[in-house]
């Protein structure tokens, strides 16, 4: 217990490890005033803190230089507020989205992210976000948060956005915070925009030998939700796409007719959303990858980002990508540079040098050591 | 060597401008209300000239704003006495298209609906649709992130720009992307105002148009009625691409400006427009119909062809200025509420209006619960200016009242500063500072907007190696 | 210039991306919005200094920028009050005094201009001389058009079929000068369309060139007005944009003067386009196999708003194409004495919309003014492309209707 505060601590063990580092204390803070305190707490004592929720992607990325506290946020569960008619809900960032996905589904309304981490919370998902099929359609985790609650190094508790889907006062802390992997702060509460639940859907899937057979699909306006390929590191690609609505029969028949072949089915492919294993790599490039022998790949063929895996130096792959590709090693061991080039990186470092000026944020965990 | 002498060195003659009379007309944006004579402009034509103004700025401590088509609505691009006023209206290049990848590489300067009409032959377009898209620039639309009708399904600019260059406030020129794994420093640049830098490259993604677009124009004898229509189709979970709301005043404005053909005894009109796959757009439509009627519509037009949906268009589109034309003088007032409260909003905005004999006529984006009321006063008449600008003071307060906002698109700038210690908390405007530090150490870039006092950056904290202690 | 008209500008903007000089310089103060901050800024007092004058007399008048305003700012009226305060309180050099003496005393003047005629394929070849004594010399010799035949048209045409209407014809001096074959053309689709045609010898200038330019139109609209109230005439159709404009301004014009402010009323004024659209169509139209790019005159789309009916009286000619150009609402630099006083901008804006014309591919370009015409194929012929064939609507329909199966 940490004093008065009340706040849950307990020591830290090999189970709680980020990237193999193991914490001395793990806290479990219930509200995000307990987390206030605690991060108060420890930027008296110099303590460097690692957010986590689910734990899915503790192993993401590089590992941090130190780990004191784990801040545990899984007893931050709730759904603070869910407005039906505005289609937005308020939740507290260690509620796990499947859970999430129950209460809204109840309402007929869903949060638009494919999240494959049955254990996911909003808040891992939104410091480490993984690409999702729908994302073609309905954007990313940036783009669904409206509202964000952060708790910064020193206690602080900020807010920026609101609860209302249009909204541009003020700096948009939210999109900032994702994408961090905790180094910036506390991501405690978060607000989203949702979608209603479509009345129908159909996936067509065909197998197909390259990468450019969805193009006629993408121009065309049969207004797929998601273009999805699984290339597996041998045999033949599955591409997929996916039609919502009252006419995604329709729609998916229509495109199927595109193709001169395909299967057209209610249920999501198996693969569908699914990381294709370990060690796991993102990879974003806008047209078709040359891929290495033994790598499969899998995503969005819409947005040109992917998930692979496999072993391979990464620096050779990379090297054989055209310029504008992005090769990053997510998790599992790896050869070459986990990062590749990160144009952005001096602005990433001042913003880091400013939110978290003492390094005790996750130090390390992301490119460049921030 | 003054600052004057490094831009003369910089520009040739005609694109730096210091004659008292031209530097005049730069003195406001489209909100004429806050004005300052710029110390200089410049028109720059290229990033490096932009990389290399804000340099000098640098190197004398001069602050600099950057401008666009100045049609900003919250003084956002008001210069400094003191500063440069960096007007891109000369940058106003396609870099390239890309249809295969569906995103194209623009200007600053471009208009937003030049990016449309470059591609539009090709069947495909630039979803953000600012009812000022024909003159408001892409370099203006990143900074306010910017929104229009079509949002409703879209999203606004934040979700169709995919990478920019910036030229930083201290010079240097950074490219920020999506794809750049880390921060997401480009989602945090849109709608920063420019208090960040100068973008001086956008990409933005380009959409394939929708097989189908059915305009609907639904009038209805009172404003609570199209408002529950509102509800109800979103409740039906039908998503379209935008549902807009004028009231009875609005139309008449629009009426005298561009003679839409509105239905002449409503006291509200409804467009709705849905699009995509024929077969999606033919069933919704039915079904909007039927819900309009059901909660009181009195006619309903379903616009037949490009131009009648055109026409439809033109009177909301035109609604802002067209008010000019039943009043001397108006403010835009620019707020959002949950689309739950809409009905409450605006019988509070009712009673001000009875409170202070002051008109104010509604349009909306009623989908995502933005409301622009243009607060009607005449400038002649003692003591109306005050009372319309209390009014409109008192409708933001409504807006934070039912948990919404004191902008949904047009920005903080410098006019709405102060409305937004109402809105955040100290700690909540400090730490966005931070980021504002990060970026704009010296607070050369665009300074006085958005937050109403300045944080002094200081040194970065230098880095504090002290031990753990034993806390717990 | 009347600051009530000023402060109908709410600064929007709308009104930039059509404004021609915008579109070259990208500069506030060379925009509408940005013109009228300066009006604001003479009316508040700041000197008519040479830079404001020099935004003024940069503005084409083709009031593009009044189409585009949703406000209804009258920027005709406000620039038309303040070209009359450049010439009074702005002193020009004395080189750009003569040249100015020099276009109006001969442009308004028919037979003056007629005089020149002869010397016009000589002024061609003399244009690169002149330019450097002054640019609007050069400008003046390269837009003479070639010599053609003039016959001078009969006091009186009279309608083919039954009588519909008997109106009166407005020669226009650079049109009647250099153009006599589009008042032909008129006169007979006039005719045919069971029209008698009352065209008064003697008449002069309107005032068109005077008025957008700041000079005193008074005289020129008195005098017309009485030529047509002595022709017996309530209606005059008028073939030349500019002039029809400026016709349609009269009442304004003749303001201060009551009694020639209501004799400026009664007269109705229509253009040729807007006229045979409101009679309706009789005659029968014969196939013309021509593609053609319709280019809108600013003072017809503008000025009058007239922008549908030529479109609309060329759709009905079997087997015509019509193309739109694009950026059509942005001025060719014509824009009645511009291209003479400002040569450089009407230059640049010239071989844009040459460029845009182009684009269309079409066979021949139509227009209801010869100035725009003149313009845009001076554009093409100092590119060195090929130049384009022009029309007047007027020639297209007459052509159509005489079956004559080609234009001209
Ligand atoms: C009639 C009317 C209707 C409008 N309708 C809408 C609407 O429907 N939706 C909407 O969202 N807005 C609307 N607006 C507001 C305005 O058009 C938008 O805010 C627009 O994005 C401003 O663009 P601009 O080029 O005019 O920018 P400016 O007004 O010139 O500048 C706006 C801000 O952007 C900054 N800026 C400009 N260029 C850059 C750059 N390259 N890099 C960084 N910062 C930059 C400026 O410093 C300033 O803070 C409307 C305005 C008017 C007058
Ligand atoms: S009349 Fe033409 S040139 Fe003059 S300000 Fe208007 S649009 Fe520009
Ligand atoms: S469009 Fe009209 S109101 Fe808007 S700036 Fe231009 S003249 Fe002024």
């Amino acid at each position: 217990m940490l004093g008065h505060t009340g706040v849950m601590i307990r020591d830290g063990g090999p189970l709680d490890a980020v990237g193999g580092v193991t914490p001395r204390w793990v806290a479990q803070p219930e509200s995000v005033e307990e987390i206030a305190v605690v991060m108060g707490a420890c930027a008296d004592g110099g303590l460097a803190v690692t957010p986590a929720g689910g734990r899915t992607k503790l192993g993401w990325a590089a590992p941090p230089e130190r780990v004191d506290v784990l801040l545990d946020l899984s007893s931050m569960h709730d759904v603070l507020e869910h407005v039906a008619g505005d289609l937005v809900v308020r939740v507290q960032a260690g509620i796990p989205v499947t859970r999430l996905a129950e209460v809204l589904a109840k309402a007929g309304q869903a949060l638009a992210l494919d999240v494959p981490f049955p254990d996911a919370t909003i808040g891992g998902t939104l410091a480490a976000p993984s690409p999702g099929p729908r994302a073609f359609r309905y954007g990313n985790a940036r783009d669904l948060l409206i509202g964000v609650t952060v708790v910064l190094a020193d206690g602080t508790i900020a807010r920026a956005g609101g609860k209302v889907v249009k909204n541009v006062a003020g700096y948009d802390l939210g999109k900032l915070f994702t994408g961090s992997y905790g180094t910036l702060g506390v991501i405690a509460e978060a607000t989203f925009r949702l979608h209603p639940i479509p009345a129908d859907r159909r996936w067509l899937s065909f197998e197909c030998e390259g990468w450019e057979d969805a193009g006629d699909l993408l121009r065309s306006q049969l207004e797929p939700s998601a273009v999805e390929i699984d290339h597996p590191a041998e045999g033949l690609s599955t591409v997929a796409a996916l039609f919502e609505g009252p006419a995604a029969e329709q729609r998916a028949l229509a495109a199927r007719e595109l193709f001169e072949g395909g299967d057209v089915h209610t249920e999501a492919p198996a693969w569908w959303g699914q990381p294709p294993g370990s060690p796991l790599h993102s990879l974003r490039c806008r047209v078709a990858p040359s891929v290495p022998d033994g790598i499969s790949v899998r995503g969005s063929l819409a947005t040109g980002v992917y998930l692979a895996s496999g072993s391979t130096d990464l620096d050779a792959w990379r090297s054989a990508l055209p310029d504008h590709a992005r090769l990053v090693g997510l998790s599992g061991d790896l050869t070459g540079d986990r990062w590749g080039p990160i144009p952005s990186l001096p602005l990433m470092r001042r913003v880091k040098e400013r939110f978290d000026p003492e390094r005790r944020m996750s130090p390390g965990r992301l490119a460049g050591g921030l | 060597m003054t600052v004057f002498d490094r831009l003369d060195a910089l520009f040739p003659p005609d694109r730096v401008i210091t004659d008292p009379v031209r530097l005049r007309t730069y003195e406001c944006d489209g909100l004429t209300y806050h004005r300052a004579t710029p110390m200089v402009v410049v028109l720059p034509e290229t990033t490096e000239e932009i990389a290399a103004v804000v340099r000098v700025c640098a190197e004398f401590g001069v602050p600099f704003v950057a401008r666009g088509s100045g049609t900003g609505l919250s003084g956002g691009a008001l210069p400094r006495s003191d500063g440069v006023l960096i007007v891109t209206s000369r940058m106003r290049r396609i870099l390239s298209i890309d249809l295969d990848q569906r995103r194209a590489v623009v200007e600053p300067g471009v208009t937003n609906l030049a990016i449309t009409e470059a591609v539009r032959d090709r069947g495909y377009y630039y979803a953000p649709d600012p009812s000022s898209q024909q003159i408001c620039s892409i370099g203006g639309n990143v900074a306010e992130n910017s929104g229009g009708a079509h949002c409703l399904k879209y999203g606004f600019t934040v979700n169709h720009v995919l990478a920019l260059e910036i030229v930083t406030p201290e010079g240097e020129i950074i490219e920020i992307s999506e794809d750049d794994f880390g921060y997401d420093l480009l989602g945090a640049f849109v709608g920063s105002e420019g208090t960040l830098g100068i973008a001086t490259k956008i990409t933005v993604r380009l959409m394939r148009a929708p097989e189908s677009v059915t305009t609907l124009l639904a009038a209805f004898q009172t404003i609570e009625a199209g408002g529950q229509a509102v509800s109800a189709i979103i409740g039906a979970g039908i998503m379209p691409a935008a549902i807009e709301m004028m009231d009875a005043l609005a139309i008449e404005a629009a009426e005298a400006a561009v003679a839409c053909g509105y239905p002449a005894a409503a006291g509200a009109v409804l467009i709705v427009e849905l699009d995509g796959p024929s077969s999606e757009v033919e069933a919704q439509l039915a079904e909007v119909i039927a819900i309009c009627v059901g909660t009181g519509s009195f006619e309903q037009r379903v616009a037949a062809s490009a131009d009648e949906r055109a026409k439809i268009w033109k009177g909301r589109k035109s609604a802002f200025a067209a008010v000019g034309r039943i009043s001397p003088a108006y403010i835009v007032q620019d707020g959002v509420v949950p689309r739950t409260s809409l009905g409450e909003v605006l019988a509070g905005i009712d009673a001000l209006q009875d409170e202070f004999g002051i008109r104010v006529a509604n349009v909306f984006h009623a989908g995502d619960g933005n409301l622009h009321p243009l607060v009607l006063f005449d400038d002649t008449a003692p003591g109306e200016g005050e009372r319309a600008e209390i009014v409109s003071g008192r409708i933001l307060d409504l807006c934070i009242l039912h948990g919404g906002s004191i902008t949904g698109e047009h920005g903080v700038g410098v006019d709405k500063a102060r409305y937004m210690p109402r809105m955040f908390t100290d700690d909540d405007l400090d730490t966005m500072q931070l980021l504002r530090c990060a970026f704009d150490p010296g607070g050369r870039s665009n300074p006085g907007k958005v937050f109403p006092t300045p944080r002094l950056c200081g040194e970065v904290p230098r880095v504090h190696k002290g031990s753990p202690g034993e806390i717990f | 210039m009347d600051p009530e008209l000023i402060k109908d500008c709410v600064h929007c903007g709308f009104c930039l991306p059509t404004c021609p000089t915008y579109v070259l310089w990208g500069e506030e103060m060379d925009s509408p919005r940005g013109r009228i901050h300066l009006m604001a800024q003479y009316n508040e007092g700041a000197e008519m200094t040479p830079e404001m004058a020099g935004h003024f007399d940069a503005c084409l008048g083709c009031m593009a920028c009044v189409t585009a305003c949703p406000s209804g700012v009258q920027y005709d009226k406000l620039i038309e009050h303040t070209r009359p305060v450049v010439e009074r309180e702005h002193a020009r050099t004395p080189r750009d005094r003569a040249v100015r003496a020099l276009v109006f005393a001969l442009f308004p003047y028919p037979r003056r201009l007629r005089l020149i005629k002869p010397f016009t394929r000589l002024n061609r070849r003399l244009a690169p001389f002149l330019d450097r004594v002054h640019p609007t010399l050069g400008a003046l010799a390269e837009l003479t058009p070639p010599r053609s035949r003039s016959r001078p048209l009969p006091p009186l045409v009279r309608a083919r079929g039954p009588l519909r209407a008997r109106v009166g014809l407005l020669t226009g001096c650079v049109q009647g000068a250099f153009f006599p074959d589009v008042n032909r053309a008129t006169a007979r689709v006039l005719a045919l369309e069971g029209c008698d045609v009352v065209i008064p010898p003697g008449q002069g200038c309107c005032g068109a060139l005077s008025l957008h330019s700041g000079y005193d139109a008074h005289r020129f609209a008195r005098r017309t007005i009485e030529t047509f109230e002595k022709a017996g005439v309530d209606t005059v159709v008028v073939n030349a944009a500019g002039c029809g404009s400026s016709m349609k301004d009269y009442a304004d014009v003749l303001a201060d003067d009551p009694g020639w402010q209501r004799r400026a009323e009664c007269l109705k004024v229509r253009d040729l386009a807007e006229f045979l659209v409101e009679l309706g169509p009789v005659a029968v139209r014969h196939p013309l196999p021509v593609t053609v790019a319709y280019h809108d005159a600013c003072h017809l789309a503008h000025a009058q708003g007239v922008r549908s009916q030529p479109r609309e009286l060329l759709d009905q000619i079997p087997e015509l194409k019509v193309r739109e150009i694009a950026e059509s609402a942005i001025c060719c630099g014509s824009a009645g004495t511009y291209n003479l006083f400002q040569p450089q901008p009407a230059r640049e804006l010239g071989e844009r919309k040459a460029g845009r014309v182009e684009d269309t591919g079409a066979d021949l370009l139509v227009s209801a003014n010869p100035g725009c015409t003149m313009q845009i194929t001076a554009a093409m012929r100092r590119m060195g492309r090929p130049v384009m064939p022009v029309a007047h609507t007027a020639q297209v329909l007459d052509a159509s209707l005489r079956g004559l199966g080609a234009v001209r």
